[in-house]
């Protein structure tokens, strides 16, 4: 006990001195009212990088070769072997804004001439359990960190890789993949929180693996996934609803899901510019190193 | 011997490869899906960092896969080899590997937005691992059953083939190569060329007959491993080794690239043994005196040409013993971590929850160990079977391990979220199907499919009770809105008044569905009869009288009566249904697993459910675990979801509303 009353005296005393309004009191106390904000802020904002880089997302099914042609459009001489994807995995480009480096060949290289535009490319999974990476990306519904190379307003463009080889195979998965790809983007560009529409996302649909013989030509593959995504967009509206889906939403969604223009007959890459989406099909090669023209793309989209 | 080894991160790229026999990619990718993506395997997908010896072996069109897995970084080590052969050291092989490889290159591996590795100099690690890997496993006594198979098969394919398997006793000459892919094909033809016609100077005949070829390589490369065997006095290594060499070197001017062509183009005279032979035993000597490993010796002498080489590769053998060293001491280290002091553990505690709340916490096993069983109750309590809901926590939380959590991020979000995208991976077919366009592809072939024109049949297996009968005419009703013609096989010869409820069906369907022009017919052959006959006669019957879609019903069964069971096999042969759903009840709870395993395997080899239909979804409100059990058990995506007693009452499944459910606390 007689130990005990010393400290407890030294306490007392301290106790009271906090609690006499003084000016060295409360101006720590201030200080820290202040600080202690901006010092949380610091902290946090550090561990999270803000980037605010525009993207262009790779997407399209699995084999098509959208991880070949990045390391390609990174390394500017060859492609590295690849094998099928589990995660996305981006990659900080740059083009020149002015005909410094026409190439992606330059644009590798680390003196590229001319002034530069630094962007991310991202690579996604294709496989089909792996697919919601992408479209969370494109839509952009769920959290902010979720995707993890900026928000979708920085979203400047979907590549949609495909094999031109196998084509007639695959085209149903193609098509699917396809079809939920662009109606993410045309529902996109519906709904918007403010009356902004945000900034207008185009297609390059990019029909890989010319250099097989089998390979079909860009407007064969335009012709054929048109016709494809209309017999898609037909069954989707004769089929049965999803599970989840409430009675009293049945008549407002239907037009909602319909893919381009409403009610028309065919259905056409064209009908898509309504909604500020511009679809084009360029045909080349990652193998072969024959990409300028998406490279060309990709240029005018930053 | 080895075919191929890969080193490949998780997003796809290949960053480090050595091809001895070139595989096809379809084997790796194949892999890749079904293991880490698909999650095949029994023991679940990818665990982190385990020896390769516990991961079990991917087999797949002849060939063994073995594999490990570093999630840290998310790099996958495969070696792939043919499935005949046995190779013991495979495991050490990948595991050393990996340890290297993590050790020299995992700063850069952590780099993000960039998929550049730069490491060319692995090939001359990989090299000295293989040799001495290698080498370690031909002395064993217990190799010496199949080694002399392992130089037949090489020199099988050596003859047929252009890309060789080495003999072991040859593989020790692989020079490394700094860049794989510098052999044009030009080349290559020229080296094969000039690989064929050095191949009389062979001592032994020189024939190019199997035998003759075969014959002396496989004596001389047993003598040099009995050499490895009695060289423990390193004295005698100096002459001996030597003067045999010499016997072979003309046959061995070859070299091999990383794709396993020979490569002549500088050809080196590699007949040392008269002017180089004191220098080679010179250095042997002294390397002997350097180093402890004495069958490293011997390897080095037959694998290096000159003296300042073997040095090279000494240095580097010693390199990577200290890598593997430390790696083992450190994994020893972090199992008796000692626990910081009083004052030490209270501030991280301090720390500890600060960072929980504000988020930045790195989630260790202690930490997840609690929330997690709380995720695992409340999966069962949403009727999930025990072992799918295990698989799935176990999932998560290797998932989650070391992971930091974002900023305001409590660790049950975190865990939440992680498994929500684990439930959607599960869930989300491999290939989204579309039934209305699949029966289009089939009853309207296009002109230039060269199909004929066939009656698309869906048949409805399952338990007693769950509903078959009426999912049945809830597609049917579904079908006839979309104007096919579909006609109904009463399947179930068995329970009295089947056929009945089925006609009562069929009327009342033809009477919603007269003003739209619906055309539905039964076909019943009465009771007692053989199911599998009547769904064979009522599919010839379809496509007589143009039908587009024949739905058939089959009688309830019991999943573990092995009388009823056994007579699907032969239900599948003669129908041959396009479509196997089965329908399973969303009330049923741990059976789950086991009715859809069961009905899953009874269809006989090659063939297997299509889909699943959950009946009764309307009855349980969010307890939808019955969907998590059977898709964990079986792969077999669910297509269709029943949520009340009319016709209309059938859904798409939807992958958002099911995990929305299944996570949703109320």
């Amino acid at each position: 006990m007689s130990s005990s009353t010393p400290i407890m005296e030294h306490l007392k005393g301290a106790l009271e001195y906090i609690l006499t309004p003084s000016t060295p009191v409360i101006t720590i106390g201030l200080l820290i009212v202040f600080f202690v904000p901006i010092l949380v802020h610091f902290f946090i904002s550090r561990q999270t990088p803000y980037t605010s880089l525009p993207f262009i997302l790779l997407a399209g099914p699995a084999g098509g070769g959208k991880t070949s042609l990045l390391t390609l459009l990174e390394r500017g001489d060859t492609a590295a072997e690849t094998h099928t994807s589990q995660t996305p995995h981006g990659v900080e480009l740059t083009v020149s804004s002015d005909a410094g480096a026409s190439t992606f060949r330059e644009a590798a290289r680390e003196d590229a001439p001319g002034s530069h535009k630094k962007f991310f490319l991202v690579d996604t999974p294709g496989h089909g359990k792996l697919r919601g990476t992408a479209m969370a990306h494109i839509s952009g519904d769920g959290k902010a960190n979720q995707s993890q190379f900026g928000d979708s307003a920085m979203l400047r463009g979907i590549m949609y890789v495909l094999d031109a080889a196998t084509l007639d195979d695959s085209l149903a998965d193609a098509a699917t993949y396809l079809y939920h790809v662009l109606l993410a983007l045309q529902k996109r560009t519906g709904s918007g929180s403010t009356s902004r529409s945000p900034n207008a996302v185009h297609v390059l649909i990019a029909a890989n693996k010319l250099d097989l013989f089998t390979a079909l030509p860009a407007l064969l593959v335009r012709s054929q996934l048109e016709a494809e995504l209309g017999r898609i967009r037909q069954s989707r509206s004769k089929g049965l609803l999803d599970s989840g889906v409430g009675t009293d939403e049945i008549g407002s969604e239907e037009q909602d899901n319909w893919l381009g223009e409403y009610g028309s007959e065919k259905f056409t890459f064209g009908q898509m510019r309504e909604f500020d989406i511009e679809v084009d099909v360029i045909s080349g090669s990652v193998l072969e190193g024959n990409v300028d023209k998406w490279w060309d793309w990709i240029s005018d989209r930053i | 011997m080895l075919d191929t080894f890969e080193i490949l991160t998780t997003s796809g790229v290949v960053l480090w490869s050595r091809t001895y026999a070139p595989i096809s990619p379809a084997i790796v990718n194949h892999f890749i899906a079904d293991i880490f993506i698909e999650e095949k395997a029994a023991s679940t997908g990818a665990k982190d960092n385990q020896p390769t010896a516990n991961n079990p072996p991917y087999k797949y069109d002849q060939h063994t896969l073995k594999w490990t897995f570093v999630k840290e970084l998310g790099v996958i080590f495969v070696a792939v080899y043919r499935s005949l052969l046995h190779l013991s050291w495979i495991d050490k092989l990948v595991d050393n590997l990996k340890t290297i490889f993590v050790d020299l290159y995992g700063d850069q591996l952590k780099k993000p937005n960039t998929t550049l590795v730069h490491c060319h100099k692995f090939d001359e690690y990989f090299d000295q691992q293989y040799q001495e890997l290698e080498s370690r496993g031909t002395t064993k006594g217990a190799q010496a059953a199949d080694t002399p198979f392992h130089f037949e098969e090489g020199a099988v394919s050596g003859n047929l083939g252009d890309d060789p398997p080495l003999p072991p006793g040859l593989k020790q000459r692989t020079k490394p190569h700094s860049t794989a892919k510098d052999v044009s094909p030009p080349s290559e033809l020229a080296s094969i060329a000039i690989t064929n016609t050095s191949r009389p100077s062979t001592p032994g005949g020189g024939s190019h007959l199997l035998v003759g070829k075969s014959g002396p390589m496989t004596r001389m490369s047993r003598k040099a491993r009995k050499m490895q065997h009695n060289h423990s006095a390193p004295a005698s290594s100096g002459d001996e080794a030597p003067s045999r060499k010499g016997k072979k070197a003309p046959k061995k001017g070859r070299r091999w690239d990383a794709d396993g062509f020979a490569d002549e183009k500088d050809d080196v005279q590699l007949d040392y043994s008269a002017a180089q032979n004191t220098m080679t035993s010179d250095s042997e000597a002294e390397a002997t005196g350097r180093s402890t490993a004495v069958e490293g010796v011997d390897s080095t002498s037959w694998g290096t040409t000159t003296s300042k080489g073997q040095f090279v590769l000494r240095d580097l053998g010693d390199e990577v013993h200290s890598i593997l060293k430390s790696a083992e001491e450190k994994n020893a280290a972090s199992g008796a971590t000692p626990r910081g002091g009083l004052v030490g553990s209270g501030l991280s505690t301090i720390g500890g929850l600060f960072r929980n709340v504000v988020g930045g916490k790195t989630l260790t096993k202690d930490d997840l160990d609690k929330a997690m069983k709380g995720m695992e109750e409340h999966l069962l309590q949403k009727n999930v079977a025990r072992e799918a809901a295990i698989r799935l926590c176990e999932g998560v939380e290797k998932e989650l391990l070391g992971v930091k959590t974002g900023s305001f991020e409590s660790i049950n979000a975190r865990i939440a979220k992680a498994m929500e995208a684990s439930l959607t991976k599960m869930l989300t077919p491999t290939s989204s199907s579309d039934l209305l366009r699949e029966i289009d592809a089939v009853t309207r072939p296009s002109a230039t499919s060269m199909r004929k024109r066939r009656p698309y049949v869906i048949s409805i297996v399952g338990v007693n009770g769950v509903g078959k009968s009426t999912n049945l005419s809830k597609i049917c009703f579904f079908l006839l809105q979309n104007k096919y013609k579909v006609l109904i096989a009463a399947g179930d010869t068995f329970r009295s008044g089947a056929v009945e409820q089925l006609k009562v069906h069929v009327r009342n369907l033809k009477e919603l569905t007269e003003r739209e022009g619906g055309n539905v017919e039964i076909f019943e052959k009465g009771y007692g009869g053989d199911a599998a006959t009547v769904a064979k006669d009522a599919v010839r019957e379809a496509a007589n009288e143009g039908y587009d879609v024949v739905l058939i019903d089959t009688a309830g069964r019991r999943h573990n009566d092995q009388r009823l069971m056994s007579s699907l096999e032969k239900f599948a042969k003669f129908a041959q249904p396009d479509k196997i759903l089965m329908v399973g009840e969303a009330l049923v709870g741990t059976d789950s697993v086991a009715q859809a395993r069961n009905f899953n395997s009874s269809f006989g080899p090659g063939r297997h459910l299509d889909g699943f239909i959950i009946s009764k979804c309307d009855t349980v409100g969010d307890m939808v675990g019955t969907l998590v059990s059977i898709v964990h058990a079986t792969n077999v995506p669910v297509l269709f979801v029943g949520v009340g007693q009319h016709y209309s009452d059938i859904r798409n499944f939807s992958v958002k509303w099911a995990v929305e459910k299944l996570l949703s606390n109320s």
